[in-house]
């Protein structure tokens, strides 16, 4: 095999498909520095990272369900449900134990409880039922949509005042001046990175996307695999709930909003294939990250008209993909 | 007489790789030409060239001896070029009618004219003496079906040169007769036919002159009249073959696969098997006869009932985990839709039915290489890089990959279905030594084959199937050509001592 | 303009003879405004059909303009209403189908957002967004001095918004108040949060905010307190949700005053339909604008509705 690699000269040549991603972020954080000097000040770092964990925990489990040949439509949603859900229920437990620690480890297990229970839900009516996942979660979508806002009767459910206090340095908080999203956020990404390139069940995911019966026939547990990563990306919702809860104590029928289409689109523009088969958390990562700068530098300056944020974002979006793509061609 | 399509010393690279050598052909009208060679030699590539697919790096391709450059296989079709690949280029939800007429629909006035196009398929299909009506769908018809539908595509359209991949690979004889009437047809009409086979019997039959390729070179051109079966697989393999199969041998220790009564939908109806240590068993039958379906129901990545017993234990039905973790794996014949991730690297390919041994939780990416190098030793892959994407090997070597897969699960039981689908002549002598060596060592094979002499010349005892019940079993000298043919199509065995 | 002593008067009218429908057409709650909208929709419908045994409701609640049509369609086909009270979701594909349901002798009510030709409704009840804008930017030319620095946080891109906005910038000129930036939070608590840490990472020194919403003014404080910049500005929302008037009512420096924008004004629209419909001749018809109005410490109690989702 030495001739191999003695003949290769593609190490001339760049790599696009990796590149990509990183050249736009890069040019992004160029553009804010030269736009605005506080682009680089620690607190817009913090900012955008802390703003970034909610869709970017969200879409590290996003990578593994549409790797496998998935899609989730429903995590913007299930994420404003459980949000809702989490605070009803520690208002609600909150005059019998008095305050307290208990009272938010109460919401946090409700959050990662539901959000468990919501991801196998969908997982097994798209492995057991045989139902195609984009309607599976078209369906729950809906569904926990019109559940928060019943829950909330049209309103917001507002966090008791005293808990929220409790319960802020959650998302406000932090240690060695980095707060405690962008830490769980990065724990998230490497433990993703780390079982999508290096366990089993990371190869079986590209394997399913890949090839579906191939992956059946190396006697690999396709529907038990399959569901695992609905499971898991319910879980990382539970998990962004957690955090986003303590942020403005509240939720609405409007929480979450469009996060299943940001999450998609980073996991996209990560280098991941929308048909599956192969897929990279860093590369999310990198998406997510993209999509916020971008919203935040429109924010910092009056360059172009906020009314075009969405086509910007828009344009990046393809313009990554036309990038992979032509890198992957040759 | 001016060839019609030629080749002036055409080079080819993907990359840093030079695939072929300064190859010079031509193709003459009115003649069929038969391109051999074993896997990776070189065959496909050349005829992606011919057919405007693939661009020469160096050389010409020549059409009615001027030189030409195809920007598109649309330019060499406006030719009248046409290729016929071995992957078939149907838009699997359309019907066979709109298959056909794909891009050159017929219109009336403002409409498509569906009865027109419909008459047209049906009096193609018809000379192909197949029955599939043109309103089906392609995805609903078999796979010999689907050849004779881009066979008949090609025959739609006003063309000088056909060319055809291993028309006949995924065809019966029957079908493949059928086939080369048609052929007959175009070259008296004076068409050029190019088409590649590793059947060397069907050459003999149908090709006026032949031309052998090995590693990108041309090493033998000529009449047919003037090559023998093994002079053409001498030539393809740059030696003598003789002997095929390795000398028969006893098998039969203990009995370590005992199934009874086993039926899976329509297409296995009370089937019962017993297999012992060190056997080769055969399959034998025609196509839709209900092999493949019984050992895939005896598995269990098909529902089924009835029982199955391995090594004296009941295996579950339905539960293809459980019967690789018992040492019963299954290697299918669909290579390609279910074989191999084509799309990722031999390593991950060689390992992903065992991943559980090299995860410990994190994967062990050297226990990993380290087995790649062993398979690759042990089972002769030959792969121009170890990082390469499998759906860029050949044939022969995917095969062998994997057979290295499935071996790779440590089994006492396996089935090989159709060992040698598609692939050249040399590789298959290496996998057939392969299959004894393993019976040698104490495996149980099960073998399926549509080739005859393949499953005559492998099995020690043959179970032949037809509409879905197995029909017969033969033994010893009973497993004659003859015997298996009447037991496939539903006749009784003639036994001497029966008279 | 404040007639509150009209609808009051409902409650004590005689008995009708024949039953009557009446057709409610709202949007969905999607933000916190709405939701409260919502509610005091089905609380005065639950009311008004208690008390009056011959009067039908039919409550939709429609998420886009299309299907708000498709609604309007079978309320007429299949219920047969004799009035309808419909606060369009978006005026111009919404008047043609109102116009054809008033022409066939309809009454028809129309609520907050108008119609883009006049003439069509027999009345119209709405808030003032013109008021709205201008009262917060009164509030700021007083309390602020010349030279003062202010931030606003915009609301989805529409009619609504550019007409708060306008009237807002329209008090401001001449003031010498300088508008750094104007950005859409979209009548979100999370979009405002995040266009106020940026505001505040870009901005060394602001000090007011208008959030032209309550719920944005949520956001846009909780971003503040995360700066830790409490004591430099302060932040004017807008509408009158529950938790704004009772900081106003506590004397929040953060939060001096609010702008009303009653959502309750959808009970008022059905009242006085109910009122037309059910005493033929009754002069009802005509506009009923409600301005807005300045929620301060002092008169804070009285905008508290303590059972109110919003």
């Amino acid at each position: 095999m030495s001739t191999a690699t003695t003949n290769r000269t593609g190490g001339m040549k760049i790599d696009l498909t990796v590149l990509g991603p990183i050249l736009a972020l890069v040019a992004l954080i160029v553009i804010g520095i030269l736009l605005n000097p506080n682009f680089l000040s620690y607190g817009n770092i913090t900012n955008v990272l802390a703003r970034s964990a909610f869709i970017g925990i969200i879409a590290v489990g996003m990578t593994f369900v549409i790797t496998a040949g998935g899609l989730d439509l429903s995590v913007g949603s299930m994420a404003a449900f459980i949000a809702g859900l989490a605070i009803l229920v520690m208002n609600t437990v909150l005059p019998s134990m008095g305050g307290g620690y208990g009272v938010i480890a109460v919401g946090v297990l409700v959050a990662l409880a539901a959000g468990l229970v919501a991801g196998a839900v969908n997982g097994l009516l798209v492995t057991k039922a045989g139902i195609e996942a984009f309607i599976v979660t078209l369906g729950t979508m809906g569904i926990y949509r019109s559940l928060v806002t019943w829950l909330a009767d049209g309103g917001t459910l507002s966090l008791d005042f005293a808990m929220r206090e409790l319960y802020r340095p959650v998302y406000y908080g932090g240690i060695f001046g980095i707060s405690w999203p962008i830490i769980v956020f990065a724990i998230v990404a490497i433990l993703g990175e780390i079982v999508m390139r290096h366990t089993a069940f990371g190869r079986h995911c590209a394997a399913i996307g890949s090839n579906e019966t191939v992956a059946r026939y190396s006697t690999v547990a396709v529907k038990r695999v399959k569901t695992m990563t609905y499971v898991l990306l319910g879980l990382l919702v539970g998990v962004a709930v957690v955090m986003y809860v303590p942020r403005l104590g509240s939720a609405s029928a409007s929480t979450g909003l469009l996060w299943e289409l940001e999450a998609i689109a980073a996991v996209i523009i990560g280098g991941t294939m929308l048909k599956g088969g192969f897929g990279r958390v860093w590369g999310t990562v990198v998406g997510v990250l993209i999509l916020s700068l971008i919203g935040n530098i429109l924010n910092l300056t009056d360059m172009v008209s906020p009314y075009l944020n969405g086509a910007i974002q828009g344009i990046i979006i393809i313009l990554a993909v036309v990038l992979q793509r032509k890198g992957g061609a040759e | 007489m001016t060839p019609a399509l030629a080749l002036d010393s055409v080079s080819k690279s993907f990359g840093p790789i030079e695939v072929l050598h300064g190859v010079d052909f031509d193709l003459r009208p009115g003649e069929v030409h038969a391109l051999i060679g074993e896997n990776g030699a070189g065959k496909s590539t050349m005829m992606k060239i011919l057919a405007g697919y693939l661009s020469a790096t160096d050389g010409a391709v020549r059409v009615d001896g001027e030189p030409v450059r195809f920007a598109s296989s649309d330019d060499a079709e406006a030719r009248g070029i046409v290729m016929i690949h071995q992957e078939f280029n149907l838009a699997e939800h359309l019907t066979v009618e709109e298959n056909i007429f794909l891009g050159r629909e017929m219109t009336g006035r403002f409409f498509l004219d569906h009865k027109k196009m419909q008459a047209k398929t049906a009096e193609l299909m018809q000379s192909l003496e197949c029955r599939v009506a043109p309103t089906r769908r392609v995805s609903s018809i078999s796979v010999p079906d689907k050849q004779m539908v881009e066979i008949a595509k090609a025959l739609s359209r006003n063309l000088r040169v056909l060319i055809m991949d291993e028309p006949t690979a995924v065809l019966t004889g029957s079908e493949a007769k059928v086939l080369f009437k048609q052929v007959r047809r175009l070259r008296e009409e004076g068409a050029a036919i190019l088409f590649t086979s590793h059947k060397l019997d069907e050459i003999m039959e149908i090709a006026d002159r032949v031309t052998v390729l090995r590693d990108g070179e041309v090493v033998a051109h000529g009449p047919v009249a003037d090559f023998t079966e093994d002079s053409m697989a001498a030539a393809m393999v740059g030696r003598e073959v003789s002997d095929l199969f390795p000398p028969k041998r006893k098998g039969g220790g203990e009995v370590v696969l005992e199934a009874s009564n086993v039926t899976s939908g329509r297409a296995v109806e009370g089937a019962s098997v017993t297999l012992r240590k060190g056997e080769i068993l055969g399959i034998g039958g025609l196509v839709g006869a209900g092999r493949t379906e019984l050992v895939e129901a005896l598995v269990g990545l098909r529902n089924r009932s009835g029982e199955v017993r391995l090594k004296g234990e009941t295996l579950p039905a339905g539960d293809v985990a459980e019967a690789r973790k018992r040492g019963f794996v299954y290697l299918t014949e669909d290579r390609k839709g279910a074989g191999l991730l084509l799309e990722k690297t031999l390593r991950e390919n060689l390992t992903l039915g065992v991943l559980h041994r090299f995860a410990k939780p994190l994967i062990d990416r050297k226990a990993e290489d380290a087995a790649l190098t062993k398979a690759i030793e042990d089972y002769d892959i030959r792969a121009p890089q170890r990082d390469m994407k499998v759906g860029n090997l050949s044939g022969g070597n995917q095969q062998k990959l994997l057979l290295a897969k499935v071996m790779l699960a440590d089994p006492d039981v396996v089935v090989i279905d159709e060992p040698t689908r598609g692939i050249d002549i040399g590789t298959k002598q290496q996998i057939y030594e392969l299959i004894h060596r393993l019976a040698g060592d104490g495996l149980s094979i099960i073998v399926i084959s549509s080739e005859m002499p393949e499953l005559i010349g492998l099995a020690d005892r043959v179970y032949v199937m037809h509409g879905g019940k197995i029909t017969g079993e033969l033994e010893g000298d009973e497993v004659t050509e003859q015997n298996v043919i009447r037991l496939a199509t539903g006749l009784s065995v003639a036994r001497e001592d029966a008279a | 303009m404040k007639r509150l002593a009209l609808t009051t008067a409902l409650v004590g009218l005689a008995m009708p003879l024949s039953a009557e429908t009446i057709g409610v057409s709202i949007p969905a709650a999607t933000h916190g405004w709405a939701g409260a909208l919502n509610f005091h929709a089905e609380r005065t419908v639950e009311r008004l059909e208690e008390q009056y045994e011959d009067l039908d409701f039919v409550l939709t609640t429609t998420p886009d303009p299309g299907t708000q049509v498709s609604d309007l369609e079978d309320m007429v086909a299949t219920r047969n209403i004799d009035a309808l009270v419909v606060l369009p979701f978006e005026s111009e594909p919404l008047t043609g189908p109102i116009q054809r349901i008033a022409e066939s002798g309809t009454w028809v009510t129309v609520v907050d957002r108008g119609l883009s030709q006049e003439g069509i409704e027999d009345l119209y009840v709405a808030g003032d967004n013109e008021s709205f804008g201008r009262i917060a930017g009164e509030y700021f030319v007083e309390n602020l001095e010349e030279g003062a620095k202010v931030v606003v946080l915009r609301g989805i891109p529409t009619t609504i918004d550019n007409e708060r906005v306008e009237a807002f910038q329209g008090a401001l000129e001449g003031s010498g108040i300088e508008i750094l930036a104007m950005e859409h939070g979209n009548w979100s608590r999370d979009d405002a949060f995040t266009v106020m840490q940026d505001y505040l990472s870009r901005y060394p020194e602001i000090d007011a905010v208008w959030a032209s919403d309550d719920d944005m003014a949520v956001g846009a404080i909780a971003a503040i307190e995360q700066a830790d910049r409490t004591d430099e500005m302060w932040v004017v929302g807008g509408a009158g949700m529950k938790e704004m008037v009772q900081r106003v009512s506590e004397g929040d420096t953060m939060v001096p005053v609010d702008v009303t924008y009653p959502p309750s004004m959808i009970s008022t629209a059905i009242e006085l339909t109910a009122l037309a419909v059910m005493n033929e001749g009754l002069p009802v018809s005509g506009d009923f604008i409600i301005a807005s109005e300045l929620i301060t410490q002092e008169n804070a109690e009285s905008f508290y509705f303590e059972d109110s989702p919003y």
